[in-house]
């Protein structure tokens, strides 16, 4: 169980996020949605610890983040904006480097690998590799050691559309057993793959429950919630 | 932490940036001792140690300066700090990979004690080994801390030129706090201050061939703060 109570994270006394607070219950697919500067990433990074709160509590299976940082890290997987990997590394290279870091077995990363879909890029340097495929390194990455909670920051930016259903797919099939939180500018991806929807605006949480059913409805919410504020 | 330690140590190996540095600095520190050996007249080591903080004043810099602020400006560092390991461990893991570096290149100049040794032979005189050997040590203790210097610079920034520059500068006040320039131009009260925290004037108790415990503790107390300000500067994330 994923928890946000009454959280404010302020930079330089601007709040990047204004008294949040939410429940994230195990197996759900959060489709998280809002303009740029919203405070998407820091809300992220909160979770994940990188963050540490200017007020209110966040906790993960009653562990907080920041201070059990990196008990909580095992159990995550993050795909961070605009995946930055170190590009002069080999693909099998980096993926071992990030196995080894999370003290997982050499089998494992040949299941994930398989799963992404990499083998025919695995002695290429990911500086070489197109921007699909560096996508599927870093969410390679972020498969590794079998995490419980999976966070990915806009994980298709910039992909072509084969490559953005490719990501999709992925995003469905691994949410079968894990808590998927997942940002994105593209609404039509929340309609396709996410279970509960989540609106920020200007660091506060303006929506956070069903989509819409109809389609086209996220986009018709988004905007009018968006606007408003 | 291994696992960085190596990640960090491949960098410099697959990269000829690491090779170019460090043959570089082989070559300079083999010439400019080799340049005036006859000229000196004796069998001592001591000239090229001497030398030494001079070439480590712009050798440890450009080693250095791309460790943390690369990281930085490519924000490789979220993704390394979102993986299960602390701050301590990714400082000491580039620490330890750099201190290896530089030890490297030290052995690429144990070409000139050995041949100094085969010369003196011949001429009957001795060469003190413990001395040289002692020399080493506050050589690495030197490095060791304009390393640590360095790390703290290159994390205070996402730009590799002024890593490189403040570092620089920085250690080069430091090395000229005990210079003969430095007791011409300030009081001598002030001077001999200054001249205390000097990693030169510490490093001339090793040079001599004693291993003073003071200069020890200086080193390693300017290794360990430094490296904790990295440390502390990289928990500070906003």
């Amino acid at each position: 169980m994923i928890q946000f109570q009454q959280v404010t994270k302020k930079f330089h006394n601007m709040s990047a996020v204004d008294s949040v607070s939410l429940q994230i219950k195990p197996g759900e697919i959060i489709g998280f949605l809002g303009p740029n500067g919203a405070g998407k990433t820091t809300t992220m990074r909160l979770l994940l610890g990188y963050l540490r709160p200017s007020s209110g509590a966040v906790s993960i299976e009653k562990k907080d983040p920041h201070r059990q940082r990196i008990a909580i890290l095992k159990m995550i997987g993050y795909l961070p904006e605009n995946n930055p990997l170190y590009l002069e590394m080999k693909v099998a290279e980096y993926l071992q480097f990030v196995a080894s870091i999370k003290e997982v077995k050499k089998e494992q990363i040949q299941s994930v690998v398989e799963q992404v879909a990499l083998d025919e890029v695995l002695e290429t340097k990911i500086e070489e590799l197109s921007r699909g495929f560096k996508q599927r390194v870093g969410l390679a990455a972020a498969l590794i050691g079998e995490p419980k909670i999976l966070i990915l920051d806009e994980p298709t930016s910039g992909l072509d559309p084969i490559e953005q259903d490719r990501i999709k797919d992925l995003i469905k099939k691994m949410a079968k057993k894990k808590t998927v939180i997942f940002s994105t500018h593209i609404l039509s991806e929340v309609e396709d793959v996410a279970t509960r929807l989540m609106i920020i605006n200007q660091g506060q949480i303006v929506y956070d429950g069903e989509k819409p059913k109809k389609a086209g409805g996220v986009e018709k919410l988004f905007k009018k919630l968006v606007k408003k504020e | 932490m291994f696992t960085l330690y190596k990640k960090e140590l491949a960098y410099y190996l697959n990269n000829s940036i690491g090779y170019i540095v460090i043959i570089l600095f082989a070559i300079f520190a083999n010439f400019l001792y080799v340049k005036d050996i006859f000229v000196v007249g004796s069998a001592s080591m001591r000239p090229f140690f001497n030398i030494l903080p001079w070439l480590l004043m712009v050798f440890v810099p450009a080693l250095c300066m791309r460790s943390i602020a690369e990281e930085k400006r490519t924000n490789t560092i979220e993704l390394l700090l979102t993986l299960p390991v602390s701050e301590t461990q990714v400082v000491l893991a580039k620490y330890l990979a750099l201190l290896t570096l530089t030890g490297v290149s030290f052995v690429l100049t144990m070409g000139l004690p050995v041949s100094l040794f085969f010369l003196t032979k011949s001429n009957l005189s001795n060469l003190y080994i413990p001395e040289i050997l002692v020399g080493y040590v506050g050589s690495i203790l030197i490095a060791s801390a304009f390393i640590s210097l360095s790390l703290f610079f290159s994390s205070k920034t996402k730009n590799q030129v002024v890593a490189f520059l403040s570092s620089a500068v920085i250690l080069f006040f430091l090395i000229i706090f005990s210079s003969d320039f430095a007791s011409s131009v300030l009081p001598k009260a002030l001077q001999d201050r200054l001249n205390y925290l000097s990693p030169v004037y510490h490093l001339q108790n090793f040079i001599k061939g004693l291993v003073d415990l003071r200069s020890l503790f200086y080193f390693l107390s300017f290794t360990v703060a430094f490296l904790f300000m990295t440390i502390i500067e990289l928990e500070k994330r906003e």
